[in-house]
């Protein structure tokens, strides 16, 4: 099978890389340098934001390719629905695992909030997004061959301004050791207990949605979940969080998850290796304080 | 044990429902749902009544595409039906969730603006409607995006758009009396689809060690969190 890849990156060229052939579209220069080494780059001059622009690209070029693969983000999930429906094709998103059977594709992803695990057998041609993480091997490299396209653009929409967000400079995917904060902190200058705590582990601070989206106590990049970010870290310690689906969905890859609630009953205990029934309030800078001294 | 599961409105279709109540001044706004879990008669009369929900909370009239072609059907069958429903009705607007909460895919506005070939707008978390033109802010991971859209338009929201109103009472009971219109395929000029290629479903088996610390004072209950994490070698 052949497959293009739409917004390239490492993981994504990988796991094209083990369908078959394959090739990468690039708008503009960053994009470029991101496909190197795939043995075809089709190349678009203009805005990598615009939706529009690409969508004309990848229409223009699909034809010769039976799977779009794409890292999985808002963008390539908006560009995914687009083109797939355009070309009659099924769209599988966050897939976490990629087979060709018999001139079809068979992909795994997590459904009903990561309840379950979905085996699907796509048609082709098929567009798949990838789940970060899933697909780490190394692409095999070539000279690239750089083919120009100059698309009809459809314009979905018109772009009059970025605004970066607010951040609290946090890659908190990336982070070892998350110690993360939901409803159970009552103000916002409690959250000192979890940036200490953090401070102490060597590790960033996350939250659950509420306070992010509603209370907008931290920046949303330290929110945790399926509309935040999802995380992989060695340990993720929940204080005062409750469990809900689309929180635990969001740090389902972490390596050891450990909670602290009053509540026996949350549900996050469910999902946790270890699990502390006890006030924070009272726990947190006992754990603090002996944190520091462990790491002394 | 997905047929025993009840169906419930996606949380985000009613920060989209507000959104439309919102802007749709003199007009009529619609709610449209597609039916696509079996059994097809018992959650017939399910939908039904949370498409009441919806009407409840302000739109005139809704449309429910029941079709037993449907059931389990791809998400492009989705998109072909209620784009059929949105030229029956003839809306210029159509508002949508930013994905469904249970599985989080949000392919199908995009594909209905396809099948539509309208403008469309994704993961709006603000927006407003100005001089025949609606201007909004697209919430992607590491930035907003300032845009606008020429209507017709398929826009899809985010939770933090607004705050859903809940109904009155009274508004309930009215709503029991507004139109809820099922439609099957044939009936929107669509035929039966190819279902969506679903070769298993297996529920995800929780791995973790569910040790729960109970006894002791806080203290106590340190060392021992401490003590698992350093076994762990976590820290």
């Amino acid at each position: 099978m052949k497959a293009l890849v739409v917004y390239p990156n490492k993981e994504a060229l990988y796991a094209a890389s083990t369908i078959g052939e394959y090739a990468a579209l690039a708008v503009g220069d960053a994009e470029l340098k991101a496909a190197e080494g795939a043995p075809v780059v089709y190349l678009i001059k203009g805005d990598p934001r615009d939706l529009g622009l690409r969508a004309s690209a990848v229409l223009q070029t699909a034809k010769e390719y039976d799977v779009i693969v794409m890292p999985s983000h808002k963008d390539s999930k908006t560009l995914g629905g687009y083109v797939a429906q355009r070309l009659g094709a099924p769209f599988a998103t966050d897939v976490v695992s990629i087979k060709p059977e018999g001139g079809k594709l068979t992909v795994e992803r997590y459904v009903f909030g990561n309840k379950a695990v979905a085996v699907l057998r796509l048609s082709v041609p098929a567009v798949l997004s990838i789940a970060p993480g899933k697909f780490m091997g190394e692409p095999p490299r070539a000279q690239s061959k750089v083919v120009e396209l100059s698309p009809q653009a459809a314009q979905l929409f018109r772009i009059s301004g970025v605004e970066p967000k607010a951040s609290g400079g946090v890659k908190i995917e990336e982070a070892e050791i998350i110690v993360s904060a939901g409803r159970g902190f009552k103000k916002k200058e409690d959250l000192a207990l979890a940036f200490d705590l953090a401070k102490a582990f060597g590790g960033q601070v996350g939250c659950s949605r509420p306070i992010a989206a509603d209370l907008k106590w931290l920046s949303e990049d330290h929110w945790v979940g399926l509309s935040g970010h999802k995380v992989r870290p060695k340990l993720y310690l929940a204080i005062g969080i409750s469990g809900q689906p689309q929180h635990i969905a969001g740090i389902l890859d972490s390596r050891i998850i450990a909670a602290i609630n009053s509540d026996p009953s949350a549900p996050i205990f469910q999902y946790a290796d270890y699990g502390v029934v006890e006030d924070l309030y009272k726990i947190v800078p006992i754990l603090i304080k002996k944190v520091g001294e462990l790491r002394r | 044990m997905v047929e025993e599961t009840p169906l419930k409105i996606n949380d985000i279709d009613r920060n989209a429902v507000e959104e439309a109540l919102k802007l749709k001044g003199g007009d009529k706004a619609y709610a449209v749902s597609v039916l696509k879990w079996p059994p097809l008669q018992r959650r017939v009369q399910e939908a039904e009544n949370l498409l009441r929900e919806a009407l409840a909370m302000g739109l005139d009239e809704a449309y429910l595409v029941a079709d037993e072609g449907l059931l389990g059907a791809d998400q492009a069958a989705t998109a072909k039906a209620i784009a059929a429903v949105v030229k029956k009705v003839g809306a210029d607007l159509v508002l949508a969730a930013e994905a469904s909460i249970d599985n989080y895919t949000g392919e199908v506005p995009p594909r209905v603006a396809a099948e539509l070939g309208w403008p469309l707008l994704t993961y709006v978390r603000e927006m407003k409607a100005e001089g025949g033109k609606v201007v909004a802010k697209r919430d992607l991971e590491d930035s907003v995006e300032v845009v606008e859209v020429q209507p017709p338009a398929v826009i899809s929201v985010t939770r933090e758009i607004n705050q859903p109103r809940i109904p009155t009472l009274l508004a309930i009971r009215a709503a029991m009396k507004k139109p809820v219109n099922k439609l099957g395929l044939a009936e929107l000029g669509l035929g039966p689809e190819p279902r969506a290629e679903l070769a298993e479903l297996r529920p995800v088996v929780i791995q973790r060690k569910r040790v729960i610390i109970k006894d002791g004072t806080p203290e106590e209950k340190a060392d021992k969190l401490l003590q698992y994490l350093r076994q762990e070698g976590v820290i």
